[in-house]
């Protein structure tokens, strides 16, 4: 006989991360009865706390059923299209990261092959002035909701920047709306059940307890309720020493569309654009930067006091999944917030959770296979925000290499230097076209390129190039600027 | 930037894989090589007659092969995918098709539903029914599928059943035209660098030597460069995989030609019938431990429609795969770099495979380690992956009327597969790829027609009321059948489109 259907869920944790699984869950498995105990998270849970995202946030949005107006502008949200990443590499160029293709295929090369050997020969344009998505958001300008398709601009995919208390309101709201049990309280205890050493019930401080068949734990580092079951954690610290993290929120300037990480002496440092405020952080290994200095270089930059420090260390639970409590968030992977993975990664467990939901005995089969895809993700996750440090060249310690890559990172930067191919993983969060605007933009030029580039003439492709770039600047002005677009936005919800 | 110098490329032998990869050599890189492609008439090749995977198609595209032309001069005919009968019991019959089940769209797989149903008490027909390419198959009919993603019509795909035969002869003139040489003769020996181990020539028969920088061994079981001459150690799988011979037979078409292979499981095997324009083939693949060569010609002769052309011939092999098929600078692609028994028909697909990635890891003269390792990664996931999905159609058995499903039924299968069976019997998961021959439907569709059955299902299947999710399998199953029989008939198809040039 196979095991009953999991009919009871325990969310704990009452920051983003678990009002967003307690929402999903209610949402798209029915049947279910969905409980959350909000425990706020600690300020070091950053899947809860950064308010950057992965264009996913927009995908986690239409899954369950929440719109656009309701998730980001009436929550004082604001729309990215990139990253631009300065000082990553002493004497190259700042580059950006956007969410869409760069180049346009033409002959039998993938684009950055014809761009490669441009780089080659010395004559290549910025790799980013090819990327459609790049060259709007270094305009600061964003794409209107329907381009029109099969246009250049019809693939790029934003990201967001979050009010993260007005957001985390309005998934409180829309999961009492859809029926989610809110149980106030902070937890006294985690008692297993004898024999199986499953979970039993999360005993409160006030004397309550909730009990459920399946715990899911967003409560943060911690991991106050996986934690009771084993510990086992793999550091990832010995490749990612940033340990530190400080930010503040300054006066509005004008709004763009793209962040700015610029590479320190010890770490780096962010600023992104939210409706009305300025966000400001700095990431930064305590090994070499003290906290004091941090506090100051941010203040400096921002012109407002900083935060207080937030400290974490980089790393995954080998097994987020046991028994019958699975680890999200931060209580599940911590990884610093370059890129700004945090929230992705919760959401694609969140995803993982809702599509490979198991029954009551969580059975370890099931268990093991949303263990496998997990750490596959993680890790890979990992080896891209890795990868903006192998590959940077600056000259100070910190900077320095402090152990061998990960063999995954290291084939990847193996293969691509050699010839530009990227392997193949599974449960790879990045598109290759972001691993090429990475790997490219710090100046990474392969050795060799495709050799099916053969039947194309180098004028040929570099006259193609140039034909791209000046389409994409021309095609710029017709798009609204970050001030403008959320004006019509604001005008559409209020007319 | 000047080119590098052109590399002398040496592929030996003239089967299938052989000018496969002289033709995608010399159209795909011209620049890059010279090919000189060495074979003997006196070896002849495996061709029994080919089914193939609908990836064919993109690797003749881009060969800039006219499909109705290539039809024509191979005699072939079109294939919606591939029925299994007598598999997990005598008188089962399904087919593993091209295409999706339902729309193949949506968050929860159609199985699921479907699972629901058959848990809930409601009568269904197998699920084959809500596939289109079933449907299309079971009715004899083809056309090509609709580009328009919101028809029905646009959830199958298909791929050929050809004359293995008269396509090596085809790709040849084609990589002739191109520039690519051959040279007639048997080799009788391999020259290899004494300090580096790489090859330097092959020596025929009558002497003739002939240089080269990258050899590809095309040279079928013999494997002469990879297995003989460097002496790459067989990864042997035939524990899980017992079948070692085929006999094979070719008949006069005298019954339908159907637009799909058949595989029909037989004592110590299974048979294959491969319907073409003009004649189909048929072969027992068997496991010499279990039955001798002579019963198995003789219940292959009597299980065979039509009138035999030729007398039976006896093929012998082994599972398994060589530990790397890139080893110094040569390459296997085909036979000599593994085998797997044609039941899914992926030999072509495997040789397809391996060509995509030497172009694509195309080396210098001084070949990279970088590119040796990814191609073997490449490659050695391919064939595992392979391997688990041909395991599966034997294990996945309730027979116990012979020695040979015996041994099949109760052996111990690679841990690997054994997870995947085991989480689709609990609640229908399937184990997620997104690279590899065989994606969801197709693990479904076997699982199923094997009476491998979910015990439970996705709770999000749950979520349509019963009456909803009977009104809309019965809807979709009208939207196919009528789809299906809006198209023609397979053989009056291929007569307007591709009719055989005059026969053999």
């Amino acid at each position: 006989m196979l095991d009953e259907p999991v009919r009871k869920v325990a969310v704990v944790g009452g920051g983003i991360v678990g009002w967003s699984a307690a929402v999903a869950l209610k949402r798209r498995v029915p049947g279910l009865s969905v409980t959350i105990v909000p425990v706020a998270p600690p300020d070091n849970a950053l899947a809860d706390r950064m308010p950057q995202t992965l264009p996913s946030a927009i995908g986690f949005h239409d899954d369950v059923g929440l719109r656009e107006e309701d998730a980001v502008l009436r929550t004082g949200g604001g729309w990215r299209l990139g990253t631009l990443f300065e000082d990553w590499v002493q004497g190259q160029p700042a580059y950006v990261h956007a969410y869409g293709s760069y180049g346009q295929p033409f002959g039998t090369a993938s684009f950055h092959h014809h761009w490669t050997r441009a780089a080659q020969a010395g004559s290549a344009a910025p790799y980013d002035s090819h990327s459609p998505a790049a060259m709007l958001a270094r305009a600061g300008r964003m794409l209107p909701p329907d381009p029109e398709p099969g246009s250049p601009f019809a693939d790029i995919q934003a990201g967001l920047v979050l009010d993260i208390g007005r957001y985390r309101a309005m998934l409180e709201a829309f999961a009492r709306h859809l029926g989610v049990g809110v149980r106030e309280g902070a937890v006294a205890e985690v008692q297993l059940r004898g024999g199986d050493g499953f979970i039993e019930r999360v005993a409160l401080a006030d004397g309550g307890s909730v009990e459920a068949e399946l715990f899911v734990d967003a409560s943060g580092p911690g991991g106050v309720v996986r934690g009771a079951i084993e510990a086992a954690w793999e550091d990832w610290r010995p490749w990612l020493p940033c340990d530190r993290l400080t930010h503040a929120s300054a006066a509005a300037t004008a709004p763009t569309t793209l962040d700015h990480v610029m590479a320190l002496p010890a770490g780096w440092r962010w600023q992104s654009s939210l409706p009305g405020a300025t966000l400001h952080g700095l990431c930064y290994a305590s090994d070499f930067l003290s906290d004091e200095d941090a506090s100051r270089l941010l203040a400096e930059a921002s012109g407002v006091e900083a935060l207080p420090v937030i400290g974490f260390h980089q790393g995954t639970r080998p097994e987020p999944w046991a028994r019958n409590c699975v680890a999200i968030g931060d209580a599940a992977v911590v990884i610093e917030p370059l890129e700004w993975t945090n929230l992705h990664l919760a959401h694609s467990a969140i995803d993982r959770i809702v599509s490979a939901m198991p029954g009551r005995a969580c059975h370890p089969l099931e268990i093991a296979d949303y263990n496998r895809q997990a750490v596959a993700e993680g890790t890979r996750v990992r080896d891209f925000v890795l990868c903006h440090y192998a590959t940077a060249r600056r000259p100070e310690p910190f900077w320095q290499p402090h152990a061998a890559l990960p063999e995954s990172l290291a084939r990847t930067l193996r293969l691509f230097a050699e010839r530009g191919r990227l392997p193949f993983f599974e449960e790879e969060t990045f598109a290759r076209d972001s691993w090429l605007a990475i790997l490219l933009g710090q100046g990474l030029i392969p050795r060799r390129i495709d050799p099916l580039i053969g039947t194309t003439p180098p004028q040929q492709s570099d006259a193609a190039m140039a034909g791209y770039r000046a389409a994409i600047t021309r095609a710029l002005l017709q798009f609204p600027t970050a001030a403008q677009h959320h004006a019509a936005q604001h005008a559409r919800i209020t007319r | 930037m000047a080119g590098p110098d052109r590399q002398r490329v040496v592929v030996v032998g003239g089967g299938t894989s052989g000018w496969m990869t002289a033709a995608a050599l010399v159209k795909l890189l011209p620049d890059r090589c010279h090919v000189h492609l060495v074979e003997s008439e006196a070896i002849g090749i495996i061709g029994v007659g080919e089914a193939t995977l609908p990836h064919i198609r993109a690797f003749n595209e881009r060969l800039g092969i006219v499909e109705a032309e290539f039809m024509a001069t191979t005699r072939a005919t079109f294939k919606l995918g591939i029925e299994f009968r007598n598999w997990a019991r005598i008188d089962d019959s399904y087919i593993h098709p091209f295409g999706t089940f339902g729309r193949g769209a949506g968050d929860v797989q159609f199985h699921h539903y479907y699972a629901r149903l058959l848990h809930a008490g409601v009568q269904l027909p197998p699920i084959e029914a809500f596939s289109m390419a079933c449907t299309l198959a079971r009715a004899n009919r083809f056309a090509p599928p609709s580009p328009d993603p919101r028809q029905i019509a646009s959830t199958f795909g298909y791929a050929y059943q050809f004359d293995a035969v008269a396509f090596a002869p085809y790709l040849r003139h084609l990589a002739e035209g191109l520039g690519a040489e051959r040279t007639e003769g048997r080799i009788v020996h391999v020259e290899r660098n004494g300090e580096t181990g790489d090859v330097t020539a092959v020596l025929l028969e009558g002497g003739r030597r002939i240089e080269g920088d990258l050899f590809v061994d095309c040279s079928g079981f013999a494997s002469l460069l990879l297995g003989k001459a460097l002496e790459e150690p067989f990864q042997d799988w035939s524990r899980w995989l017992p079948a070692d011979r085929a006999v094979a037979l070719p008949c006069r078409t005298v019954t339908e030609v159907t637009p799909y292979t058949s595989a029909v499981a037989m004592p110590a095997g299974w048979r294959w019938r491969i319907p073409l324009q003009h004649r189909t083939g048929n072969g027992y693949v068997f496991s010499s431990a279990f039955l001798s060569d002579e019963h198995a010609a003789d219940a292959l002769t009597a299980a065979v429609e039509g009138v035999p052309m030729a007398s039976p011939r006896v093929l012998r092999f082994t599972a398994g795969r060589r530990e790397r098929s890139w080893a110094h600078n040569v390459v296997a692609i085909g036979l000599s770099g593994g085998f797997l028994e044609p039941l899914e028909s992926t030999s072509i697909y495997l040789v397809q495979q391996a060509i995509t990635a030497l172009v694509e890891l195309f080396p210098e003269r001084r070949i990279s380690a970088v590119d040796r390792d990814e191609f073997n990664r490449i490659v050695d996931m391919e064939y595992d992956r392979v391997r688990d999905f041909l395991i599966l159609h034997y294990h996945a058995t309730e027979r116990n009327d012979s020695e040979f499903w015996n041994y099949v039924r109760t052996m111990t299968v690679p841990d690997s597969l054994a997870e995947k069976m085991a989480l689709f019997r609990r609640r229908g998961r399937i184990v997620k790829y997104r690279e590899g021959a065989f994606l969801d439907a197709s693990w479904v569709s076997v699982y199923l027609g094997q009476r491998v059955t979910p015990a439970g299902f996705d709770p999000r299947a749950a979520g349509p009321t019963l009456e909803s999710l009977v009104a809309g399998m019965k809807q979709m199953r009208a939207e196919i059948q009528a789809a299906a029989s809006a198209m023609p008939d397979h053989l009056s198809y291929l007569g307007r489109y591709c009719p055989m040039a005059a026969a053999a």
